[in-house]
């Protein structure tokens, strides 16, 4: 498994949309906080872009990547290999490539520019962020061998976390705000990988001031090093059930 | 060698395979043929244990492949190889898979040498062109010295030198006494080569013969001539 890990990460470190991303990401860190001169609003600005793109990249490409093996899947294993290990191989390789995009694109000039522990949080569930929608990516191509389908499935489920989901939230808050629900909407949050970030990021800034009654409530939880464990914890839980889940799917899968 | 007993693979409502029952010995050349969604690639894939066989079983030298990897060090496999990594090098595929099979100490590298694939060890896998995949394919189903060859498709691509080149390497495999299966479309490839022709149509065996077999009941040379023989009743 690390053997085809090794190879796979070497192809994709040289692979273009990698480079791509990984330019892009450049390209968002250093400018935005060239842009703005406050070091905390250009953060906020660079979580908002970031946890929008990073999980439609990492989930476009780790889709068109997976279904562009197939034959090099096919050719690892007519060999006595099992078929764990060459997901795993591939969930390895793509991890660890867009971390290295990700953490030297947006992670340096975070950290130069503004050195404070909510950047640290930024970069620590941005990667976490990554590795979880790889994981939903190929949870789903092991599902979905037709890769039209696929792609148009994570596509869905990239619109569904980026966006709807938060406009249920909305609609729940406002449909029940006569009700105490802001500790059901924590609960729920836990539900969307991208909310568990962004919260856990602005939680530590000022800008958590601004978030009213529900806002207080998510202070007291993420703004405490016990909520930030808890929220660190979904996370590596989200990235184990994507991971296990695709795994299993390879096994039982036709390919 | 393999025997497939009352195999069987349905995708959703349709069956692509009903009821096969096949052996394939030592030291036979099969040629598997049969027309497009036939179920050779099916077929094939089950043998590999890329595809779980709806029913049935299927064992490679008395062992039942159902959750076993190890029967597959004695199969060499070469498929039609056009989804790759693209920036992976040539040189690093054969890496890769010599490490992936450590155990296998004696190499055979004729194909490797004979289509001089250290010439293109730098190459990206991505830019080869299909004949240039066909030849590392072809290299890589040989190189570990399996007892059993599935060969996809062998000729698609290749120059007149290099099909002469694989030809003759699998009538000197089969002088070794291994089995080779052999998928492909150019009938006139496989002339001088196959002993014994399974052809499959709508996911069954239509016909299974030898080549002496189809010589006598259709009295033609030629194996093209020998098929389209044995099927006109069908095609009338």
């Amino acid at each position: 498994m690390i053997q085809i890990a090794r190879y796979l990460t070497i192809d994709l470190l040289k692979n273009r949309a990698v480079i791509g991303s990984f330019l892009l990401f450049v390209a968002i860190g250093w400018g935005l906080f060239f842009i703005e001169n406050q070091p905390e609003k250009a953060l906020l600005m660079v979580m908002q872009v970031t946890l929008l793109l990073l999980p439609l990249i990492t989930l476009i490409f780790s889709c068109i990547y997976y279904y562009n093996s197939y034959e090099f899947t096919v050719l690892l294993l007519s060999n006595p290999i099992k078929r764990s290990a060459v997901i795993q191989a591939f969930f390895i390789a793509l991890s660890i490539s867009f971390s290295f995009a990700y953490t030297i694109g947006i992670g340096l000039p975070l950290l130069l520019n503004n050195p404070s522990p909510e950047s640290v949080i930024m970069l620590v569930s941005g990667n976490f962020l990554l590795w979880i929608f790889v994981g939903i990516a190929l949870f789903i191509c092991t599902k979905v061998n037709d890769k039209v389908k696929g792609i148009g499935l994570v596509l869905i489920l990239w619109a569904f976390f980026a966006f709807l989901f938060d406009g249920l939230l909305i609609l729940i808050m406002y449909q029940f705000g006569a009700y105490p629900i802001e500790k059901l909407i924590l609960i729920l949050t836990f539900l969307n990988p991208i909310d568990i970030s962004r919260i856990s990021v602005i939680m530590q800034t000022d800008a958590s001031a601004m978030m009213g009654l529900s806002g207080a409530v998510f202070v007291d939880f993420f703004g405490s090093m016990k909520g930030l464990v808890i929220s660190f914890s979904a996370l590596l839980l989200w990235v184990a059930v994507m991971y296990l889940g695709s795994v299993r799917n390879f096994r039982k899968s036709d390919l | 060698m393999i025997s497939i007993k009352d195999i069987s693979k349905t995708f959703g409502k349709q069956q692509a395979l009903k009821s096969i029952n096949l052996e394939f010995k030592k030291g036979e050349c099969v040629a598997l043929i049969g027309p497009n969604g036939s179920g050779k690639t099916t077929l094939i894939k089950i043998i590999l244990g890329l595809l779980f066989p709806t029913s049935g079983n299927l064992t490679v030298n008395g062992v039942n492949i159902e959750k076993n990897v190890d029967y597959r060090a004695d199969i060499g496999y070469m498929p039609q190889m056009s989804r790759l990594p693209e920036n992976m090098t040539v040189a690093q595929v054969f890496a890769l898979m010599k490490r992936l099979r450590k155990d296998v100490k004696e190499l055979d590298t004729d194909i490797y040498e004979a289509f001089d694939i250290d010439g293109m060890s730098k190459k990206g896998l991505g830019k080869l062109s299909g004949g240039m995949r066909q030849k590392v394919s072809a290299a890589l189903a040989f190189l570990f010295n399996p007892d059993i060859l599935i060969l996809d498709e062998p000729t698609a691509a290749l120059d007149p030198v290099s099909n002469e080149n694989l030809k003759q390497k699998i009538s000197r495999v089969l002088a070794d006494g291994k089995m080779v299966i052999i998928t492909s479309h150019n009938l006139s490839d496989l002339d001088g080569i196959v002993d014994r022709v399974i052809y499959l149509m709508d996911g069954e065996v239509y016909f299974d013969k030898s080549i002496d077999e189809l010589r006598s009941s259709t009295g033609e040379e030629r194996l093209n001539k020998m098929i389209v023989k044995s099927l006109k009743p069908q095609l009338v």
